[in-house]
């Protein structure tokens, strides 16, 4: 035991036991394998004042012959680092796959500036195990949040030969997550994947040289690319969506634009605004003039909103009736 | 240090001939336009290009056949092999090097046949195959620089996506002294290269005796105006070395590099 190990501080330890700080190994699947420098200094600073006061949670791995941690891993470093020649930690049994994969997941929250991918390829692993592919399901078992476990299973859905670019070494070359992601919404599309000369893994390949060429300029281009596709079959307009969309993929330096079908487009807005119209009318017409006959504001913006629209309807050369 | 000869036909010949199957053109009247922007220098511009070593698809074929060949517990036969073996390219990004390495290893080590198919895997196809203790994972590339590549991705996903710690191989047909020396403090990798570039393959460093100081000092002004970033290349390998598929950036500027006050002779892109 080491001097900080001693210290006053530190209350003593009852039924746990003390183990060789280099008889331990950190668990092979947990995903934390960086650690953000200012919390993990903090927590060496507490070890170094008062020792490890919560043990770390341990298992023997019979085949290698050695302890692994289960919990604990950032205390294990910070023991390494200080040069504590033992800390206290509790032996529970060996762990399955999916118990050792569950518990990390369940210990180690997920990092949003984390790269996806290695934890889809793991919750990958998980659902081959469990035979369990419920959204719901496995974001209970894992503790990942629901939205998190559908961005991974979208990304699992493509080849493999995409899934490796999300892992490129270089993070210049590397296809970020959301790239896919986003493109999920599109090519999956009921009215896109009926299209005659659609190809999902083709028109993947197209939009990755459109982004290149800077025809898609940021991952979010593909909701806008979604926007227009739903237009156009609101409209009644799939023949068309489905020819440009098909020379969008063709040409990779074409933006979105080029999808944009102005009567289709036009009839989504008056949709929406027809929408916004009624809500507003039902709203006027329970409206008891008594209960808000001081508020300014509100007579204030009615006449606004009346004299705007009289002024619309004059435009269009109409007749107020 | 070198005679100066003349820039003459046979010479300009004999640099078509080598460096002739680069990716881009790499002819007379770009061989003599690069040698024009040395101006007083250009001996020195000529003596760079006789210093280049220019490795063909061939030359890599020959790397990786010899670094596999040498590799223990390795054998075309399945039944004498330790473990499993899977090979998997570095880099992953279509049409990069590493992409078409694994085709190029594949060819010279005669591992085309498709009862060898299930040797070449996809990165993310590890996790699934959980390749352990007993098996041997093989990531090729065509060359590690500075290690810098190696380090992160194994520090941001490689130990995770084998979680059950096979032994984890990176086959290079190059590596720089930085790459192995700090590939081996910082990783579990094991880096084997055909090919071992020291610090006298640095241009600019003291051990180069190819060069003069005042000739060292010239070309780097030029490498300035090739590339103000990175005029000896990335990590400063000060390196003279163009693969025929690419150029590496780990090489000096004057040769890859090019901007609005010099052109390189082996653009990269």
């Amino acid at each position: 035991m080491t001097a900080i190990d001693g210290s006053p501080l530190a209350p003593a330890q009852v039924g746990v036991k003390r183990l060789p700080t280099d008889s331990l190994h950190p668990n092979p699947y947990n995903p934390r394998r960086l650690f953000d420098k200012e919390p993990f200094e903090t927590l060496k600073a507490s070890i170094a004042k008062v020792g490890i006061l919560v043990p770390l949670t341990v298992y023997w791995e019979a085949a290698r012959e050695n302890y692994v941690i289960l919990d604990g891993q950032r205390r294990w470093m910070c023991a390494k680092q200080l040069g504590l020649l033992e800390v206290p930690a509790n032996q529970v049994g060996e762990p399955t796959l999916v118990q050792n994969i569950v518990t990390m997941f369940q210990i180690h929250k997920l990092r949003e500036d984390w790269e996806l991918m290695p934890t889809a390829l793991t919750l990958g692993v998980l659902m081959g195990e469990l035979k369990e592919t419920r959204v719901k399901a496995l974001a209970t078992l894992t503790g990942l949040d629901q939205a998190v476990v559908v961005r991974c299973r979208k990304l699992l859905s493509y080849p493999k030969r995409y899934q490796d670019m999300m892992l490129d070494p270089d993070p210049a070359k590397r296809v970020k997550a959301d790239f896919f992601i986003e493109l999920y919404a599109v090519i999956s599309d009921r009215n896109v994947r009926r299209l005659h000369w659609f190809q999902r893994n083709q028109f993947t390949q197209q939009m990755l040289g459109k982004y290149s060429a800077k025809g898609i300029r940021a991952v979010t281009d593909f909701r806008v690319v979604k926007q227009h596709i739903n237009n156009a079959v609101k409209a009644g307009q799939v023949r068309e969506i489905g020819r440009r969309l098909k020379q969008f993929a063709e040409a990779p330096k074409l933006g979105v634009e080029h999808l944009q079908i102005p009567l289709a487009g036009q009839r989504a807005e008056v949709r929406s605004l027809l929408m916004v119209i009624e809500k507003l009318r039902a709203h006027l017409e329970v409206l008891s003039v008594e209960k808000v006959y001081g508020e300014e504001q509100l007579w204030g913006e009615l006449e606004k909103l009346m004299k705007l629209i009289s002024s619309k309807i004059r435009e269009a050369d109409r007749r107020i009736r | 240090m070198p005679q100066e000869s003349p820039v003459n036909d046979a010479r300009i010949a004999s640099w078509i001939e080598r460096f002739g199957g680069y990716r881009r053109e790499v002819g007379q009247p770009e061989i003599e336009a690069w040698l024009r922007q040395f101006r007083d220098n250009r001996d020195v511009g000529a003596r760079l290009l006789d210093a280049t070593e220019f490795l063909t698809r061939n030359d890599l074929e020959v790397a990786f056949r010899e670094v596999l060949g040498r590799l223990p517990g390795w054998s075309a036969k399945e039944t004498e092999r330790s473990g499993r073996w899977f090979f998997v390219s570095f880099s992953a990004s279509a049409g990069e090097s590493g992409d078409s390495m694994v085709h190029v290893f594949r060819v010279a080590n005669q591992l085309t046949h498709r009862r060898f198919n299930a040797n070449f895997v996809y990165k993310s196809d590890l996790p699934s195959l959980r390749p352990g203790g007993e098996d041997t994972v093989i990531f090729i590339d065509d060359l590690s620089g500075t290690g810098d590549q190696a380090i992160r991705a194994w520090e941001e996903n490689l130990q995770e996506l084998l979680p059950e710690r096979p032994r984890v191989i990176l086959v290079v047909a190059v590596a720089g002294w930085k790459a192995v020396e700090r590939i081996q403090e910082r990783t579990e990798l094991e880096l084997w290269a055909h090919q071992r570039l020291e610090r006298e393959d640095d241009l600019f460093g003291p051990e180069c005796q190819h060069f003069s100081s005042t000739e060292k000092e010239a070309v780097l002004a030029l490498c300035r105006r090739a590339s103000r970033a990175m005029p000896k290349g990335y990590g400063d390998c000060g390196w003279l070395l163009v693969f025929q598929h690419r150029c590496p950036n780990n090489s000096v500027a004057v040769l890859h590099s090019s901007s609005s006050r010099f052109t390189g002779l082996f653009p990269r892109d």
